[in-house]
């Protein structure tokens, strides 16, 4: 599965958007949510094979403290998301990593706890970073409740009224996640022991599972405390309004690295979508059918445009495009001849010629949409075997790693760091806090130990060594004389073989936006809404719109 | 350090243990302490990837990898690299300074020059020198065996132990490798395709000293806090909403 280059076919080929097109930080900062986004593929397996969803064990008192358990079973395979919740005073409310105590907490269970798997859990899963979790554990979360919807919505349910539609609207979400561990954090099982089950194997399931789950409990929670507020009074959420509402998700810097530090990994999941959009581009006709469903999902879009709020500046510009962008679209349609040559492609040349970064990859997600038979297996080839691509080819010349570095890197070398704008932020972590951070190089201390994800200058520093080294010699030769550019070689050596392994932009100049890197995964996760809260944090919304535990099975396509 | 032992504020999943409970680590906190452990004991991005490699590769085997990290960490630390490394010349891959190899670099230049002649091939006997901590090469000779179809038979003065597909001579490479240091000679010989074993084995566990040692390490990575640092890391705007 690495060398990823194996789904490819040569009818699609000539459809396929370079590179250097694809792996820009403006383009990808505007990344939207497709069908190959992972809590989709999580969302269509849940909905067509046999599992059974139930929620086995629910001990809350009235003020809405205690725990629940929500079991997902297959004829093999049981989850079981724990569900811990808590009666947080406002004044420790924060979404930073670095909080202490959470409105609830959360951890998926690998099978079915017993009573001292949930004592044993619940003496460690309130206190998160502080506490430890076992191999029998899948994830470690916890979320906060959106202090002003939440309140609203029970107040609305124990009055025996619905919850005013534009308050839903104008939040999305009754909680949001701050933290959803997996791959082996804080003791929990490691992801390459349970990566061969199919229903884990394409990235980050354990972690949609978990989130899914989680959106469950946040009305369940929300009910239950309504009803001890209102007594007879109090009604259930409406299935309408409770199907519009996500899992709200706060992320900072901290998660920007990750797409950098696993270059096989992004490769594969951009290489997936966009063999998935050339696919589409090389259908020489339309079916009526998806063009009808194209139409379906540009409403939705439309939709979702409108009630997508955010304060950022940069971001309201860019909403201000999406919607003009998605007009123009829907006005575009009306007239569009379907019955022209290849009228995937000529639809996709007319968003890139008149489109926004904005329209155009929103184009793409729509013109997914319709496709699921042409392009949903491609979700199989997103994982990646990160152990495969991990050893030196030591025998390689250094003038054929020289010829790597300046065909897969010419947009790195042609950077000039010598210019100060071109070399002004540098990554940390922080001693205090042991996160992730982006400093000033010319006012902060701490450049010298800068971490390894200035990936353009360390490949210029690299070619200075290449140009001054024996070309006839091999690369293991190499790195007994430069062990400084062991991991750049690393990198080149795997750019070789998946061309869209490289953010193809400097991550410490001066303009660059976190934001853009953060964007890029979480639109991966199957992320809307995004609403960035500054240039390095930002706000999302999952799974809203999705079905719930119980209508999943009624719940039509997804 | 700044940083109070209990504060779970921290932004990363180095784990909190009493002295004398067991560690348990999975497998990707063993890779991600030892590999910042090692580049704050002055090893390269890269060879610190491969210090991670090692120890996790242990831990899953059963083997206390962080422990042996840590020892070898704190004999080698602010050695430079011309004391550290091997020479890589056909038959002899010794130190040319006579010092004692770290099994790190070494294990990943013998991985490097799998396919050269100076390499690791099928009939060659490479003296090896003296080498620290000389488990932590086994993993990367495991990764060669399988790779290049190869058994290896590890050598020092007093004893010998042979590396090959099944992994039973494990327990026996511990009883013998997990020494501060041997002057080892290595020989390989083709060997039949691997098979992979199906079987796994519990992870190993470490100490919290050894934590607390690689953690002091790896806290040498990191950058003290300002106040610029501190106000620019999370939302500009209130979460009580």
């Amino acid at each position: 599965m690495s060398l990823n280059t194996s789904i490819l076919s040569t009818e699609t080929l000539e459809y396929m958007r370079p590179a250097t097109e694809v792996m820009r930080l403006a383009r990808m900062g505007c990344g939207h949510p497709t069908r190959l986004s992972f809590l989709r593929v999580l969302l269509r397996r849940l909905a067509s094979s046999d599992w059974k969803i139930d929620r086995p064990v629910w001990n809350v008192d009235a003020n809405g403290v205690g725990h629940g358990v929500y079991r997902v079973k297959s004829a093999e395979r049981t989850y079981s998301l724990v569900a811990f919740a808590h009666d947080l005073p406002p004044e420790m409310r924060s979404d930073r990593v670095i909080a202490t105590a959470w409105d609830a907490t959360f951890t998926l269970f690998d099978g079915e706890p017993t009573a001292e798997d949930i004592a044993r859990l619940a003496d460690n899963v309130p206190y998160q970073e502080a506490g430890r979790i076992s191999t029998k554990e899948l994830t470690l979360a916890r979320a906060n409740r959106s202090v002003r919807l939440f309140e609203h919505v029970v107040n609305a349910l124990a009055q025996g009224c619905q919850p005013d539609p534009a308050e839903i609207a104008a939040v999305g979400y009754l909680m949001r996640t701050t933290a959803v561990y997996g791959s082996g954090k804080f003791g929990a099982s490691d992801r390459a022991d349970i990566a061969q089950r199919p229903e884990l194997a394409a990235p980050f399931q354990v972690e949609m599972l978990t989130v899914w789950l989680i959106r469950a409990f946040t009305v369940d929670i929300v009910e239950h405390i309504a009803t001890a507020r209102g007594g007879k009074t109090a009604v259930k959420l409406d299935r309408d309004i409770r199907r519009s509402l996500g899992v709200g998700n706060s992320t900072g810097l901290g998660m920007a690295p990750f797409i950098v530090r696993h270059p096989v990994l992004l490769n594969n999941w951009m290489m997936a979508r966009e063999e998935a959009l050339a696919r589409v581009r090389a259908q020489p006709t339309a079916r009526s059918q998806a063009v009808s469903d194209l139409s379906a999902a540009l409403d939705a879009a439309i939709t979702n445009a409108r009630v997508w709020h955010s304060e950022h500046p940069i971001q309201v510009c860019k909403l201000d495009e999406l919607r003009h962008d998605l007009a123009l679209l829907s006005t575009t349609l009306n007239t569009w001849d379907w019955k022209g040559e290849h009228p995937w492609d000529a639809l996709w040349s007319w968003g890139v010629q008149t489109l926004t970064f904005e329209g155009q990859e929103a184009l793409l997600s729509l013109m997914l949409e319709p496709h699921g038979a042409l392009v949903d297996d491609l979700a199989d080839h997103m994982g990646a075997d990160e152990a495969a691509s991990f050893r030196i080819d030591g025998a390689m010349p250094v003038a054929e790693l020289r010829r790597i570095l300046e065909t897969h890197y010419a947009w790195a070398l042609a950077i000039d760091f010598t210019s100060p704008e071109n070399v002004a932020r540098f990554w940390y972590v922080s001693e205090e806090k042991l996160e992730p951070r982006l400093g000033e190089r010319a006012t902060e201390d701490g450049a010298t130990l800068e971490q390894p994800l200035c990936i353009a200058r360390l490949m210029s520093e690299l070619h200075a060594a290449v140009q001054s080294f024996d070309g006839t010699r091999s690369v293991a030769a190499l790195m007994l004389a430069h062990p400084e550019h062991r991991f750049a070689v690393r990198r080149v050596q795997i750019a070789k073989r998946h061309p869209y392994a490289e953010v193809q932009d400097n991550l410490i100049a001066a303009d660059m936006l976190p934001i853009d890197l953060l964007r890029c995964k979480l639109a991966f996760f199957g992320a809307s809404q995004f609403d960035p809260r500054s240039d390095r944090w930002v706000r999302i919304n999952l799974f809203a719109g999705a079905p719930f535990p119980d209508d999943i099975k009624a719940g039509g396509a997804v | 350090m700044s940083f109070e032992p209990q504060d779970q504020t921290r932004g990363d999943s180095t784990p909190f243990f009493g002295d004398t409970e067991p560690a348990p680590l999975s497998c990707n906190e063993a890779a991600s302490l030892c590999m910042k452990a090692a580049r704050g004991a002055g090893m390269s991005w890269g060879m610190a990837e491969e210090a991670g490699f090692a120890a996790a590769w242990l831990v899953s085997h059963g083997i206390d990898g962080p422990s042996h990290m840590r020892a070898h960490l704190e004999r080698a630390d602010g050695r430079d690299w011309a004391d550290l490394c091997p020479s890589a010349t056909p038959g002899d891959w010794q130190n040319a300074h006579g010092q004692p190899a770290c099994p790190i670099i070494l294990g990943a230049t013998m991985c490097d020059y799998a396919d050269l002649p100076e390499g690791p091939n099928s009939g060659a006997t490479v003296a090896l020198g003296p080498v620290s901590a000389p488990i932590l090469l086994v993993p990367f000779l495991v990764e060669l065996a399988h790779s290049k179809s190869l058994a290896f038979t590890l050598s020092w003065p007093e004893g010998a132990i042979r590396i090959d597909n099944d992994e039973t001579w494990l327990q026996a490479a511990l009883q013998s490798l997990g020494v501060p240091q041997l002057v080892l000679t290595l020989s390989a010989k083709a060997a039949q395709p691997h098979k992979p074993s199906a079987a796994s084995m519990p992870n190993a566990q470490t100490t919290a000293a050894t934590i607390a040692a690689l953690n002091a390490f790896a806290m040498r990575t990191t950058v003290p806090a300002t106040e610029a640092s501190r106000t620019g890391a999370g939302s500009t705007l209130s979460d009580n909403d």
